[in-house]
């Protein structure tokens, strides 16, 4: 019951969301991963919401789910036909397919090394969410979960899709380790599938595979995944939104990139950053406030379960309940903390051991179209990095710890995003000489 | 042409990638990095002896529980270890006066001494330098 909740969900979201119909195998497939990475969303998010309201969750819970998901499934079959197929779409040569599927082997199979040598998973795959997990799952009261009695680094306050999909697939399938680790190796498949396909139904299958590699290749990338944490989960919803927005040609379809630009929100609080920008960078290059509303109006039901959450579960966020205005305005003066944060950032893009060479290549080529106006996307991140110098400048920690055990996984979150605002200038300038 | 250069760039950045993936995961790793226990091969069994409610949490090693501590001690992660093993039971860092207190240590043989430092008596020896205490 909980597979076909979820798959149910999901498929009910895309068909509500993308009136219509599937023109070409890419954009099935592009909407399949959609279903899949919504409806895991929304079976997580509904186990929380559920929680809160009436206590455990039961079978009940997935009954409703699959339902609505049924429901929305035949309310909207009847399809609009697909509008013509982008000009310009370039497609791949064959030896560029066999290098993505290589690519996707090397980084299955660094996946399962690492999940064998780390059996638990990363660090704080132990510490916070699968520790979540194992509260949800075993507990009968929710409140346990969240109590401020166990130390700050446990992160109480932290959203928990990851830990609600987690614990629900250990009350299914039992309490075994394969459990987060299968979960974490769908999210990784997902943000690979995501750029891959959300790239090449707009541009080709050229740039698509390109787009790919630059996601699964990214060295830390599959470390992260295989590490069971909520970083390559906020990247999947936060790319997915992303992709609907760029291509949105409804309004419905901005609410659609809300819901999951609120899933992210859900997923870790760096996603209320995410959904923000996105919102604002809507604004800003297109000027278009009904668009951000339907935006907004889809992020609305996570953003609420994220402030009922905060408001009546949670503890205080350590950043907050270390920090006093004091170390604030004394960390905000402090010039030599800023420039700290400017030496580390610069030496993080040439962090060749998590990053290979791609940051540093998305560095340069930024400088070499830096004349072009910003897309929404690439306005987006702008913002979200500069927003990052205050938060690390003004938090309470010492910075080079925090930045330290912070930064790589923040790339993880916004690299997808990165590939995805990128493809579409790189597809653009050289189409035209 | 230059659709062309674009792409002989990114597969060059992508080959990289997948040679210093193979490095870390398959020459480096197996040379420095052991393969961890799993956390629940040490813990699991304290769990038939304290399932519910809280407990108190006392080892011969730090944890990090105040600003400005290093979190990435072996103290600190032989706590969470504990947490994470013994959840929904939420772990009372420090505090050996309740009802029952898990006793952690690096060092095993400091057992005796710190069971009359913290006037603790033995519940049941878990594994070595692994104990449930109550308070005397």
């Amino acid at each position: 019951m909980s597979i076909l909740a979820l798959l149910l969900s999901g498929a009910g979201l895309v068909a509500a969301g993308m009136r219509d119909r599937a023109s070409n195998g890419i954009e099935r497939g592009f909407r399949a991963a959609l279903a899949i990475a919504l409806g895991t969303g929304a079976w997580a998010a509904s186990y929380a919401a559920w929680g809160m309201a009436f206590g455990t969750p039961g079978a009940a819970k997935d009954v409703v789910l699959a339902l609505a998901g049924a429901t929305a499934l035949a309310a909207f079959r009847h399809r609009v036909p697909a509008p013509a197929p982008a000009q310009g779409r370039e497609p791949a040569p064959r030896w560029l397919y066999a290098l993505f599927a290589s690519a996707c082997a090397v980084a299955a199979a660094a996946f399962v090394e690492h999940t064998v040598r780390f059996p638990d998973g990363g660090w704080d795959a132990w510490m916070i969410w699968n520790l979540r997990a194992r509260f949800l799952a075993r507990a009968a009261d929710l409140h346990s979960a969240f109590s401020p009695a166990m130390a700050f680094l446990a992160h109480q306050d932290y959203p928990w899709l990851l830990p609600g999909a987690v614990a629900q697939a250990f009350s299914t399938f039992g309490e075994s380790r394969m459990v987060p680790a299968a979960i974490a190796a769908l999210f990784g498949a997902l943000a690979v599938a995501v750029v891959t396909l959300g790239v090449a139904r707009a541009h080709g299958a050229r740039w698509g595979l390109l787009g790919g590699l630059a996601v699964v290749t990214l060295p830390c990338f599959a470390t992260f995944a295989s590490n069971q944490q909520s970083d390559v989960p906020l990247a999947v919803y936060f790319a997915i939104a992303a992709a609907l927005m760029t291509s949105a040609r409804s309004r419905i379809e901005l609410a659609l990139a809300g819901f999951s630009a609120g899933l992210g929100m859900w997923t870790k609080n760096e996603g209320v950053l995410y959904a923000a920008c996105l919102g604002i960078a809507w604004i800003w290059r297109t000027r278009d406030l009904r668009g951000a509303l339907a935006f907004a109006a889809g992020a609305l039901p996570c953003a609420a379960l994220l402030a009922w959450f905060k408001l009546g579960l949670a503890p205080p966020n350590d950043l907050a309940e270390f920090s006093t205005r004091a170390t604030i305005l004394e960390n905000a003066l402090d010039w030599r903390r800023w420039a700290e944060l400017l030496v580390l950032t610069a030496r993080r893009v040439v962090y060749f051991q998590d990053f290979g060479f791609w940051v540093l290549a998305g560095v340069l080529l930024l400088w070499f179209l830096r004349k072009r106006p910003f897309s929404v996307l690439g306005t987006a991140l702008f913002l979200a990095c500069a927003a990052y110098g205050p938060i690390y400048a003004l938090q309470p920690h010492r910075l080079d710890w925090i930045f330290r055990t912070s930064a790589d996984r923040i790339l993880t979150q916004l690299w997808p995003v990165a590939v995805l605002a990128t493809m579409p200038a790189l597809a653009r300038t050289t189409a035209r000489t | 042409m230059r659709s062309r250069r674009v792409t002989a760039l990114m597969v060059a950045l992508a080959v990289i990638g997948m040679l210093r993936i193979l490095w870390l995961h398959f020459v480096s790793e197996p040379r420095n990095e052991p393969r961890r226990a799993p956390i629940d091969v040490r813990y699991a069994a304290l769990r038939a002896v304290v399932s519910s409610g809280e407990a108190g949490y006392v080892s011969d090693l730090p944890a990090a529980v105040h600003l400005g501590e290093d979190a990435a001690t072996l103290g600190t992660r032989m706590y969470l270890h504990v947490q994470f093993a013994v959840a929904p039971v939420v772990l009372r860092y420090d505090d050996a006066r309740a009802p029952l207190v898990i006793v952690n240590l690096h060092d095993p043989s400091r057992l005796p001494d710190l069971m009359d430092q913290r006037s603790l008596e033995l519940v049941a020896q878990i594994a070595a330098g692994l104990a449930v205490a109550r308070p005397r």
